[in-house]
């Protein structure tokens, strides 16, 4: 049984790699986590997802830009890759889960998947249906998996229009989707007037606006 | 009834000699898209049909009083030239050709990438509309050809795809310097031939684009990556005779403003922002240059035509008082689906507020 200390210090280093953008180390102290023992679920949440946070306040800070982001976010899927799997329900509960994608006519997707890393490290389960998403597709899933929260993005002024059509078929199919919208050519008054019911600006604030969102909706 | 005494070139021209013109130009940053679909064509022939396009720009350019530049092109050049694929946009929310296959998959890639020759990609098309727009110069025209250097790191990022070149600053830096290195000599071993092909009179320098805004990259990543071969290219067109270049600073650049600031863009050079730079920090960095800019083109296609009246009218009465010259414009391409009336208000407001 790993002591107190032994704990600390992997917990400590998973942190540090996720921060120093080091897959390999991130990797190899989670299997370093599971070979002795270590609760998965402190090594992940203390760990990997903390330091997440972390990096989503370098970001913000303008101390972190894209690159840094998504090597940081590969330290943290190395890392999730070998944990989760030890990671059981009644540690996490109930996980809020999203559906994301570009809007049909974009293929810009680094806003986006920021913004999933964002949602992955803060626990979410994340169904991404990816680029130049299909509007009736956005629905279909909504309508199977019932969402906690849909969030679509869009870089282009041309394909922002699509968005009011793509709530429309959403909210047809499941009238409590709460959906948020990104992307560079937004706002949030335009967002509210396409009929979503949330907005954000980046993907450092993506997952606390989705929370604000819920809870305004009362979800 | 317009007062107009000047020709939009006239004005331009003025600005070029460092003098005052009777009133602020107009000159929307690429109407293309907007211009296709006013002529009833389809989006897709603003990047395949190089006659549909130069007719439609005249004329639009002609309809709504704007400076009238032919250029044809799209951000994600350079995929299909060094050997990708894009595919043109066809559905209702399409707006631009979008990469399919990057030419580099992966670094192993990198050896095996063959600089393009003159049919390879956009080539071929471009050239039909240069040849096109270079038989004539209107009184809405101050430059009808264009020569672009400086954008090889934008290049470089088509070519093996955004998210994995990012990756490559911090990871593989040294292959990152080797790609943009390839692309800018070949670019740069172009433009003696391409002067030889148009000369320099009526040629408009060209530099800019969004992939080194600091949306994506820190100043650091800019100034290390992206800042040299923009002052190497730009020194070559101003030793090849080329007086001014217009750049399009694509997006938040607010920390990149100093690197920019460093580049010799002309005498003078035309200095494009967007909404992210107010127009008189753009001013304190190009003091001596003509700064052109910048209405948010989402407003363009979202607001009511008096919410375009307003902010443009804005941009107007700050950018009449700038110590330097200045132009409107939009900040990045006229939105191509914009509402007609939306972008008359636009001249309507220049032609309200912007004699000097």
């Amino acid at each position: 049984m790993a002591t107190e200390e032994r704990t600390h210090e992997l917990v400590q280093g998973l942190y540090d790699a996720v921060i120093n953008m080091d897959e390999d180390v991130a990797r190899d102290l989670s299997q370093t986590v599971v070979d002795e023992g270590i609760d998965a679920y402190r090594a992940l949440t203390q760990g990997l997802t903390a330091a997440m946070e972390k990096v989503g306040e370098l970001y913000t800070t303008s101390q972190y830009f894209v690159p840094e982001l998504l090597l940081c976010a590969d330290a943290l899927y190395a890392g999730l890759e070998v944990l989760q799997p030890y990671v059981t329900l009644e540690q996490t509960g109930k996980k809020r889960q999203i559906i994301i994608g570009t809007v049909e006519g974009d293929i810009h997707d680094i806003g986006k998947n920021l913004v999933k890393i964002m949602f992955v490290a803060g626990g979410w389960t994340v169904h991404d249906l990816g680029k130049d998403v299909v509007l009736s597709r956005f629905a279909e899933e909504q309508a199977k998996i019932h969402a906690d929260v849909v969030a679509i993005s869009a870089l282009m002024t041309t394909s922002m229009l699509a968005m009011p059509k793509a709530i429309a078929l959403i909210k047809a199919g499941d009238p409590h989707a709460a959906i948020m919208l990104g992307g560079a050519p937004l706002t949030r008054d335009i967002a509210e007037s396409y009929g979503a019911d949330g907005y954000a600006d980046d993907a450092a604030g993506a997952v606390r606006e989705a929370k604000e969102m819920l809870a305004r909706l009362k979800r | 009834m317009s007062k107009d005494v000047m020709t939009e070139r006239q004005r331009v021209e003025a600005l070029l000699n460092y003098k005052r013109p009777d009133r602020v130009p107009i000159w929307p940053f690429v109407p293309n898209g907007f211009a296709v679909l006013y002529n009833n064509l389809t989006i897709a022939d603003a990047y395949t049909n190089p006659e549909g396009l130069y007719y439609s720009l005249r004329k639009t350019c002609q309809d709504f009083g704007w400076v009238f530049f032919p250029w044809m092109g799209y951000a994600s050049f350079g995929a299909w030239e060094f050997g990708g694929d894009i595919k043109m946009p066809s559905g209702e929310y399409d707006q631009a050709p979008v990469v399919t296959r990057h030419p580099v998959e992966k670094e192993e890639d990198l050896p095996n990438l063959k600089m393009p020759g003159p049919d390879a990609g956009f080539f071929p098309t471009a050239r039909s509309f240069s040849g096109l727009a270079r038989q004539e110069r209107l009184d809405n025209e101050p430059f009808n050809a264009v020569i672009t250097s400086g954008v090889a790191y934008g290049i470089s990022c088509q070519i093996a795809g955004v998210d994995k070149f990012l990756k490559w600053l911090i990871r593989k830096p040294g292959l990152v310097h080797d790609l943009i290195r390839q692309i800018s000599e070949w670019n740069y071993a172009s433009l003696p031939l391409q002067k030889e092909m148009f000369g320099t009179e009526g040629v408009l320098g060209f530099c800019g684009g969004p992939w080194g805004s600091n949306k994506l990259i820190s100043p650091k990543q800019f100034a290390e990556f992206t800042l040299p071969d923009i002052k190497e290219g730009q020194a070559r067109l101003r030793a090849l005779g080329y007086k001014t270049t217009y750049v399009h600073i694509c997006g938040e650049h607010n920390a990149n403003l100093p690197y920019w600031a460093q580049v010799d863009f002309g005498d003078p050079g035309i200095i494009g922002i967007g909404a992210e730079i107010e127009l008189e920090k753009a001013a304190e960095y190009f003091p001596d240059d003509i700064i052109l800019g910048n209405l948010d083109p989402a407003i363009v296609q979202t607001g009511t035509p008096e919410d375009v009246y307003e902010a443009t009218k804005e941009c107007v009465e700050r950018g009449k008082q700038l110590g330097c010259g200045y132009i409107f414009s939009t900040g990045c391409d006229l939105p191509p689906r914009a509402p007609v009336e939306n972008v008359k208000m636009m001249t309507k407001a220049v032609e309200d507020y912007g004699w000097y």
